[in-house]
């Protein structure tokens, strides 16, 4: 397995002359709760993902610290908030990860510059595209314990946000120490529908977020307003959407979620989207899914696994919450892509209906495909 | 041995532990003189004796340390982008200073006097005795890691998709690109400068031999190499970033190529996190991911419990005599043993 190799040719490896081997950590790991990574992973590195995570995720107890990803345009007002965040009184310390300290009128010994450093590992794989730079920050943040209590990453508006999300995923000292809580995209109510014609970025940033902020709601009149709602929602329908001027939200609707915002699917409706009247072919929508009867792992796991394998390019965000046959714990499911990652995160409780929902945000989602996919993982009712 | 296990290593008999408060980055020594930089911006000074003396030195986390050339002082370099020397008697002086960076790696060497700092996509030096920079050299990325040879003039930069390689000593001096796709987070080069290995983010290590710029390539790590020893006489390099040391046999006109590496002082379910090789022995001292540090030697495989029970081991270093030991775990203890004792 260890052995040096003289190369003649310095060339990237072709990712899928590479056997890949998808591995499920969860039931290696049993007794050590937390994230499994369900991701395509080489038969080498599986042995070894695994000790790392016994290691410094669950070994050792130390919370991890809850980071939040700030999306938006320049003049969408990712400022103010971030300045409200950094001034209010609430007990809280932030890290903050910025692109331009200049904006922010703050001297804060926390604010640190990140260089928007987008890597490619070199297995080739667009799953695996992290963003460098917010490894070593996050790593050099970790040696001042204790100095803060969560930190909040901001983002250009240029920015793809796949990258910025996967690499909670993907970097082992990351995941390790820090969980990604939730992508909060502030939105330009006068300039939004503009962006969406004439950017891709704009359309993946509100597609990407778990909580939308619609700013500038002022600056609209109420019709132009309803149309802008209407296209969020159309995109991401699952997100939670407030609509603000000054970005004045209390904190706790943005900061420190917890679980990725998991609990808002299962309020939405089922189907929301289940009109088909797509503005352009390669419109991102949101199909969210819904089952009574309980799902079965030893089904849902190879389905799932499968269809991200195949459509992992087209899905931006999924997310789940599942009840598995006699099982007491909720099985929580979120991915990015390619990457995927379940947990058991806590018991039902008794007043809650254990009903199974799936959300996917993305491009090219057919719905019926995905509904019956879906639903032939549950245990059938005969 | 028994007795040893069940005493939690032999540094309660040869040795003593200090509780400090923040997680020491690393551990330098100036002859019995022990210095141990924080996560909280102090350097702390351990002598024999048992006295301690802290010096808040950055504002915010030292991220990296090293020696000064001068044998005296250390460097440090900080989140707060500040580059100091810190000598014992507590004078400090700053000897750079880089706005809304973070200084993240320094190298220096006694043999050619010459001081870098890896700050962002710069390599910024130090002639000679100088007190502020000298000269700079710019790669496309931040750097990953910085390397010197013996000489202290060969001077290797790991970055983004491969490292580049320059004379230290001399601006004006041509570079090497070392191409290599992935991001290489850390390096060493061999004391003679004929090979530069890079850890990789994706795990296991890239090397290249000079100066026929022939690639080699280990694999099978299980997470992210990031600590690095030469034995005494550079026939061995081992390497962190398993469950077990790694050590890569440098022997030879091909060096590893082709060959296997040594497997030594495996424990199921932890990883090595620092390893470093004695300066006048053939010991390898080995520190754990569950806070254990062990000795082991490579020609028979044998190992000696040195100390267990704490945490993260974040870093690990002999003085130069190789008559003390020093580690300290991310909880901000620090171990010391007292190798003059055993005997």
């Amino acid at each position: 397995m260890l052995r040096p190799e003289a190369l003649g040719e310095n060339v990237r490896h072709d990712p899928l002359g590479k056997s890949r081997v998808w591995v499920e950590l969860r039931q290696r790991v049993a007794e050590n709760a937390g994230w499994t990574r369900i991701c395509p992973l080489s038969a080498a590195n599986r042995e070894a993902k695994e000790v790392i995570y016994y290691i410094r995720g669950f070994m050792n107890s130390t919370p991890l610290i809850p980071v939040t990803v700030l999306i938006g345009y320049l003049g969408a007002g990712k400022t103010t908030l971030l300045n409200r965040i950094l001034s209010e009184n609430h007990g809280r310390k932030y890290a903050v990860i910025v692109n331009e300290f200049g904006e922010i009128g703050i001297d804060n010994e926390l604010i640190v510059d990140a260089d928007e450093e987008v890597f490619e590992m070199n297995n080739g794989c667009i799953c695996c595209t992290v963003r460098g730079d917010l490894i070593r920050i996050i790593e050099g943040l970790m040696k001042r314990k204790g100095a803060f209590d969560a930190i909040i990453i901001e983002t250009t508006g240029l920015a793809d946000p796949a990258p910025v999300a996967q690499t909670f995923f993907v970097d082992d000292d990351v995941r390790a120490r820090a969980s990604l809580d939730a992508i909060v995209t502030v939105v330009d109510a006068r300039h939004i529908l503009a962006r969406l014609e004439d950017s891709h970025e704009a359309e993946e940033q509100i597609a990407f977020a778990d909580v939308i902020l619609l700013n500038k709601t002022d600056l609209v009149d109420a019709q132009e307003l309803e149309r802008v709602r209407q296209r969020i929602r159309a995109i991401n329908g699952p997100a939670r959407l407030h609509e603000t001027q000054n970005c004045v939200v209390p904190l706790e609707e943005v900061l420190e979620r917890g679980a990725f915002d998991l609990d808002r699917i299962l309020e939405i409706e089922p189907n929301f989207l289940s009109e088909d009247d797509h503005e352009h072919d390669d419109a991102i929508t949101s199909v969210s899914l819904s089952s009574d009867a309980p799902i079965r792992p030893e089904l849902f796991m190879p389905w799932l696994r499968n269809l991200t394998a195949a459509q992992g390019q087209d899905i931006l965000r999924l997310k789940g919450v599942l009840a598995f046959p006699g099982e007491e714990q909720r099985y929580v499911v979120q991915g990015v892509h390619m990457l995927l990652e379940g947990d058991h995160q806590r018991d039902w409780r008794a007043d809650e209906v254990r009903a199974s929902r799936m959300v996917f945000i993305g491009r090219n989602l057919d719905p019926t495909a995905l509904r019956q996919g879906f639903e032939a993982c549950a245990v059938s009712a005969a | 041995m028994a007795e040893l296990l069940e005493r939690g290593g032999l540094v309660h008999r040869h040795g003593r532990h200090v509780k400090l408060d923040g997680e020491p980055t690393a551990i330098l020594w100036l002859g019995t003189l022990a210095a141990a930089a924080l996560g909280d911006g102090s350097v702390h000074w351990l002598n024999d004796e048992g006295g301690s003396l802290a010096h808040s030195v950055h504002a915010g986390a030292i991220l990296t340390t090293c020696r000064h050339p001068d044998g005296m002082s250390v460097l440090t370099g900080g989140d707060d982008g500040r580059v100091c020397r810190v000598a014992s008697d507590g004078e400090m002086t700053e000897i750079g200073r880089f706005e809304r960076k973070w200084v993240e790696h320094l190298v220096a060497s006694p043999a050619s006097g010459l001081i870098v700092a890896g700050v962002a996509r710069e390599a910024v030096a130090w002639s000679k005795c100088a007190s502020e920079p000298t000269h700079r050299y710019a790669v496309s990325s931040t750097i990953g890691g910085l390397a010197l040879d013996a000489k202290g003039k060969r001077l290797g930069i790991a970055h983004y998709n491969g490292a580049t390689l320059v004379y230290g000593t001399n601006p004006d001096s041509g570079r090497v690109a070392l191409n290599w796709v992935g991001s290489h987070i850390a390096c060493t080069m061999s004391p003679d400068g004929r090979y530069l290995v890079t850890g990789l983010q994706e795990t296991g290590l890239h090397g290249w031999q000079l100066p026929e710029l022939r690639d080699m390539r280990m694999s099978g790590y299980a997470t992210k190499t990031r600590s690095f020893s030469w034995d005494r006489k550079a026939k061995w390099l081992a390497t962190a970033g398993d469950a077990q040391a790694i050590l890569w046999p440098f022997e030879g006109k091909l060096g590893p190529i082709g060959k296997a590496p040594l497997l030594l002082a495996k424990r199921e379910g932890t990883i090595v996190t620092r390893v470093a090789f004695h300066p006048r022995d053939d010991i390898l001292a080995i520190g754990y991911s569950d806070g254990t540090v062990i000795l082991a030697r490579p020609a028979d495989e044998n190992t000696v419990l040195i100390d267990e029970g704490g945490a993260f081991i974040t870093a690990l270093a002999w003085n130069d005599a190789g008559t003390r030991l020093g580690w300290g775990d991310e909880d901000g203890r620090i171990g010391i043993l007292d190798m003059e004792a055993r005997v």
